[in-house]
């Protein structure tokens, strides 16, 4: 399959259907006479920050790192955890085993203090 | 019996969501300068807008993706990110206009500076978006602007002769104002056309859960809605063009536009004429914040929607909090609001390429449509007049600002 096109930028969804973004990157593995292979996915805002320059990922990077966030991020999803590639991407994983979520999970500290939020 | 009681639901709170800050100062401006001649800019624009909400409800409805999701998937991020600047710079300047128009609205209410209205008004546009979920923000705004229907009564009671305003739909060159005239078509198809409101229209499909059964109902709501809604944008144009274009009244300010009422309504013209402002600027300023938070989050691929509990949506929920607070904070520095109205209209033009013509593409492709794609003859004629607009508003945006 061509990966650029049938991957990068679909939606991300874990095994229970939640949302955990979208492939942001792609880790392909390329050798010589042998079409390149898909190795992993990227989800997180410094894979999406590299791919416009290199230094907008490293401010991201340093943004978050800032903040404290996970450092297991951008989160990367290898390929034997993609179940299928349809509209969405769907993996094996559940969104609570990685980093996806953690602006999410920080801004709901802030968030679901608000009445009314439940 | 269920269908049709939406369809109906959905052209009325079409009507009542139509006009906002940019289509009635634009609107009023033109009548009141050029008579009933630009009429044919409002009919074209909408027809022009009608037919992309259509568009964005169709991928809704067969390809389940949200117009921003199906451009990033097709074109990548590294295209998407100017027309998502793009729209979200727009958004924002738009947002000022609405919130100011409709803090105007209040200070001819109260007497009281429209600066002292921009925060509480702002508080409760987000106070609508936190509490209410998508049916009733949708109806609400919809049914609380049925009052806009004001300008409706007022060019009917006007009784204006029916020749001059039935030729007002064929596009005629001016003998004099060429730059101006052009110029106020420009505005009109920006006013008309806004880009959040087709992500929004196209958002709404997605968070009520349309199929392909609905496509009907999509294009008779596309079509019918804001072809009803687009009387009360001419009919503000009509009214302007028999009151005020006589009396020579150019309207500098929504004060001044206020007077259009006057002949018809009397004592209460400007109280009414007030609330059809305010009402349809705040429903327009719930529209457009609640647009910024559905282009980051389908960009992004967050979660996103007002029918999910906030706390689980909470980058959305943040994300139109701080483009709420941006543009409270831009309209309570005092801009004058008709200004910034006019500009973010304009502006509109010169972006709509960019939103429109990567739109195009994806409607011509079966894997957002199936085979429900669109005639090349359409999209030809969309994608030309987008063009042709954009480059117009190009060249009358600079002579109308620095005198041709």
């Amino acid at each position: 399959m061509d990966v650029v096109r049938d991957v990068l930028d679909k939606a991300v969804v874990d095994r229970n259907g939640r949302e955990m973004g979208r492939v942001d990157g792609i880790v392909v593995a390329v050798r010589d006479g042998a079409p390149p292979r898909l190795d992993a996915i990227l989800i997180g805002p410094v894979a999406l920050g590299e791919r416009l320059h290199p230094g907008v990922g490293r401010l991201v990077g340093a943004v978050e790192r800032r903040l404290g966030l996970d450092p297991d991020r951008p989160v990367r999803v290898e390929f034997r955890d993609i179940e299928t590639v349809e509209r969405k991407v769907r993996v094996r994983l559940t969104v609570g085993e990685t980093a996806a979520e953690a602006v999410e999970q920080r801004l709901r500290g802030w968030v679901g203090r608000l009445p009314g939020s439940r | 019996m269920r269908k049709i009681f939406n369809l109906t639901l959905g052209i009325v709170t079409s009507i009542g969501g139509f006009v906002e800050a940019g289509s009635i100062s634009t609107a009023a401006q033109a009548g009141s300068e050029f008579g009933f001649r630009l009429l044919w800019a409002i009919a074209a624009a909408t027809i022009f807008l009608a037919a992309l909400a259509e568009m964005g409800g169709r991928i809704a409805a067969v390809g389940k993706r949200s117009m921003v999701a199906a451009v990033r998937e097709r074109f990548g991020f590294h295209f998407q990110v100017v027309p998502l600047g793009a729209e979200l710079i727009t958004d924002v300047l738009l947002l000022t206009a609405e919130l100011g128009g409709a803090a105007i609205s209040v200070k001819m209410l109260t007497g009281i500076g429209f600066q002292w209205w921009i925060a509480p008004i702002g508080l409760v546009v987000w106070l609508v978006l936190w509490l209410g979920n998508f049916t009733v923000i949708e109806n609400g705004v919809g049914f609380l602007g049925l009052v806009t229907l004001s300008f409706a009564v007022a060019a009917w009671r006007l009784q204006p002769a029916v020749a001059p305003v039935a030729r007002g739909f064929i596009p005629t060159v001016p003998h004099h104002e060429l730059t101006r005239y052009a110029f106020l078509s420009v505005s009109i198809v920006g006013a008309t056309v806004s880009p959040y409101l087709l992500n929004f229209y196209a958002s709404g499909a997605i968070e009520e859960k349309w199929t392909e059964q609905d496509l009907w109902i999509n294009r008779a709501t596309a079509f019918l809605g804001m072809g009803f809604g687009s009387m009360v944008a001419m009919a503000c144009l009509i009214t302007a063009a028999v009151v005020l274009g006589p009396r020579h009244v150019t309207v500098e300010s929504y004060e001044q536009a206020a007077q259009m009422f006057v002949p018809v309504f009397g004592r209460w013209a400007v109280t009414l004429f007030a609330l059809s402002l305010g009402v349809g600027c705040f429903g327009a300023a719930v529209e457009i914040t609640l647009n910024a938070g559905y282009l980051l989050g389908q960009a992004f691929g967050w979660r996103w929607g007002v029918d999910k509990k906030r706390r689980d949506v909470s980058r959305f929920v943040t994300a139109f909090s701080i483009v709420l607070l941006l543009s409270v904070s831009i309209a309570a520095i005092g801009f004058d609001p008709l200004k910034i109205t006019l500009i973010s209209v304009a502006l509109t033009v010169v972006i709509m390429p960019l939103i429109v013509l990567p739109f195009l593409v994806l409607m011509n492709e079966k894997a957002y449509v199936r085979e429900h794609t669109s005639g090349p003859v359409g999209n030809g004629l969309l994608a030309a007049l987008t063009i042709l607009g954009a480059i117009m508003a190009l060249v009358v945006i600079p002579l109308e600002i620095f005198g041709g």
